[in-house]
């Protein structure tokens, strides 16, 4: 029997899971900036303090810190916070939080404490927000050891993904991109929780793979539609979870093709695309025909004017351009 | 003196030379044949205040500390064996030996832990201390934290949103007067602490940290109002800080004789003993009595822990994550 399928936005994912979760379990709360009355800036927690009250959606003050810290505070007293960093350029200032305490207490401490959070944030550029409003920072987070992270594509992806985050006994950056909520797709009617660290093929194909994540995906699938007007039939591969990576799917997927491209929005130099390479490269560089490709951003901050910033996020055109250099 | 006064008077001062004694051993035995790594950040001459504070509080009270916090994690209930297990990198310290001296907590205790990082357990004790709201619960968290972090930023967030929201919490300020070697006139534009929470509305109360009831009589009065009204709470303790900052510390910002002459004044625990034989509390032989026991009952939690076994070197690539969820 075909599944029972919905369209919705990104957006709307983000909130039909949040609610979903908050009507499951009562030790689900959500804090952050807007988030409550105004419904957060993005329109993802819209209707959910009215449902629920104002003790367990609540708008904060100005004080990153003070909703990283207190989510962690709150989840070593058994709670499952959801807290909204605005803008994932703010995790800069709710890093401590972050970094220090959430990602590391429970190690710290010999296992006696869980800490179940989701820190929730947008990133990433394509809407004119310039260099302290656009950046894509999910390398700076799977770099830490305690934290996963998640940086879903697609809507049915968001929903599953975030509620899987959710029920997570550990600490979760949670990174959507702002140019992309109100990006449609199908979602199943019925509940769905899509596990943590497994990828998915989200088009399959034999002559190269594609490896991308967010927003960037649905222009690697773009990508695609392009090259295989040219005979050329690409594999994109979504890893929805970064932290931990589902190496193997990749692997699997080079083991057919014997191309990588990997395409991510965030600066090239330390990047998660590096890890990725160098993971197949450790593990299969024999099954790779021709050197793999990174398609990223160079190494400047976003600008803001269209051109350049065109320029410095990759494009439709650039993964395409990847993918011929890599079939050389 | 009532016997119910003398019994707690007591007790505290139990505590007090137990806290001192665990520390002299780790500046006098661990530190010198390197049993203890990393820094070590002693709190001798703080001790009423760890034990003032933590016996005004309920058991089921929660306490976040800082790097200095030995004796905030004793005062709480942990056991001297565990606690010198865990500093001296045991498998049987209260952390597995995943934490150190810096990263102390006990779960079951209510002693959340340590947070060397200043400041940062502000925010946490605030989150605590939601939670206990949402629960409906009466149970309060305990913030302690020296006077350097009150120029982080995370306390002044954590300060506003625990007024806003009215969270039980007690911000413990313990002004031992140097910041590693910045003194408190070259680190605070206001030198009258206990008003720098008033921006948020939290009036602050100085307290002698020197003389455990005092501390006592002060943190049960704010955590009778912090309990029933449900609003933080803030006091500056006056402490001093005999050792140096930790292990390294040259301690060329003072004089040697300046922290000499401060622990001949100021020692907490001379302060009780002098106290207690002056008003016939208790007789001379008594203290030399506790002093005794108490040191062998230190000396032999150490040497058991001397004798613990370390962990395996591959118990360090488990525990990063908690497996599952809900």
């Amino acid at each position: 029997m075909a599944e029972k399928l919905r369209n919705i936005t990104f957006a709307q994912a983000i909130r039909t899971a949040l609610r979903a979760e908050m009507k499951r379990d009562e030790r689900v709360i959500l804090f952050g900036e807007d988030v409550g009355y105004y419904g957060g800036v993005y329109g993802a927690t819209v209707g959910l303090q009215k449902e629920f009250g104002e003790d367990r959606v609540r708008d904060t003050p100005i004080s990153e810190m003070a909703i990283a810290g207190v989510a962690v505070g709150a989840a070593l007293a058994g709670y499952r916070p959801v807290a909204e960093i605005m803008y994932c350029d703010f995790l800069a200032h709710a890093s401590d939080a972050i970094v220090n305490n959430a990602a590391k207490w429970r190690y710290m401490s010999g296992g006696q404490f869980a800490l179940p959070i989701v820190f929730r944030s947008p990133g990433g550029g394509g809407a004119g927000y310039a260099a302290q409003h656009s950046q894509s920072l999910e390398a700076w987070f799977a770099h830490i050891p305690g934290l996963k992270v998640v940086a879903p594509s697609l809507p049915r992806d968001a929903r599953g993904l975030l509620k899987a985050a959710i029920r997570d006994d550990n600490p979760v950056v949670f990174l959507e991109h702002k140019a992309h909520y109100t990006f449609k797709g199908e979602v199943p009617v019925e509940e769905e929780v899509i596990p943590l660290g497994v990828a998915e093929v989200k088009r399959a194909g034999n002559d190269v793979t594609v490896v991308s994540w967010s927003k960037t995906l649905t222009f690697a699938l773009e990508a695609a539609e392009t090259l295989a007007a040219e005979g050329i039939d690409t594999e994109v591969i979504d890893p929805r979870t970064l932290q931990p990576l589902d190496i193997e799917a990749i692997l699997a997927s080079i083991g057919k093709t014997r191309h990588l491209v990997v395409a991510h929005e965030a600066v090239q130099f330390g990047g998660l695309g590096g890890e990725i390479v160098a993971q197949v490269a450790e593990r299969a560089l024999d099954s790779l025909k021709r050197p793999p490709v990174r398609v990223a951003a160079p190494f400047v901050p976003i600008p803001y004017s269209e051109p350049m910033e065109l320029r410095v996020i990759p494009q439709v055109a650039d993964i395409v351009a990847g993918v011929r250099r890599s079939l050389g | 003196m009532a016997a119910k006064d003398r019994e707690q008077l007591l007790h505290f001062y139990e505590d007090m030379l137990r806290i001192r004694f665990f520390e002299e051993k780790v500046r006098d035995v661990l530190l010198p044949g390197k049993l203890f790594r990393g820094s070590s950040h002693l709190a001798i001459g703080q001790e009423a205040v760890a034990v003032g504070a933590i016996h005004a509080l309920r058991e089921d009270d929660l306490v976040v500390s800082t790097h200095r916090g030995h004796g905030h994690a004793m005062a709480k209930g942990l056991d001297p064996r565990s606690m010198f297990a865990e500093v001296m990198g045991r498998k049987t310290g209260c952390c597995r030996g995943k934490g150190g001296s810096m990263h102390l907590s006990d779960a079951g205790l209510g002693f959340v832990g340590e947070n060397p990082v200043v400041g940062s357990n502000t925010p946490m004790a605030a989150g605590l201390a939601l939670a206990a709201k949402l629960e409906g619960s009466d149970r309060l968290v305990a913030a302690f934290f020296g006077e350097g972090a009150l120029n982080t930023g995370a306390f002044h967030e954590a300060a506003n949103l625990a007024a806003l929201w009215q969270l039980p919490v007690l911000f413990l300020c313990e002004d031992n007067l140097y910041a590693i070697s910045v003194p408190l006139e070259r680190s605070s534009a206001l030198q009258d602490l206990e008003r720098r929470a008033e921006a948020y509305g939290i009036q602050g109360q100085r307290v002698n940290g020197m003389r455990v009831m005092e501390v006592y009589e002060a943190v049960s009065r704010v955590a009778q109002e912090t309990r029933e009204r449900s609003v933080p709470s803030y006091l500056v303790f006056d402490t001093y800080r005999f050792e140096g900052h930790h292990t390294s510390d040259k301690q060329t910002y003072r004089t040697r004789d300046e922290a000499l002459e401060e622990f001949r004044k100021r020692d907490p625990i001379h302060i009780l003993e002098f106290e207690m034989i002056d008003d016939h509390t208790v007789p001379i032989p008594l203290t030399i009595e506790y002093r005794d026991r108490i040191r062998a009952e230190i000396d032999e939690a150490f040497e058991q822990a001397l004798q613990e076994p370390w962990p395996e070197a591959d118990e360090a690539l488990a525990g990063a994550y908690a497996e599952g969820g809900e």
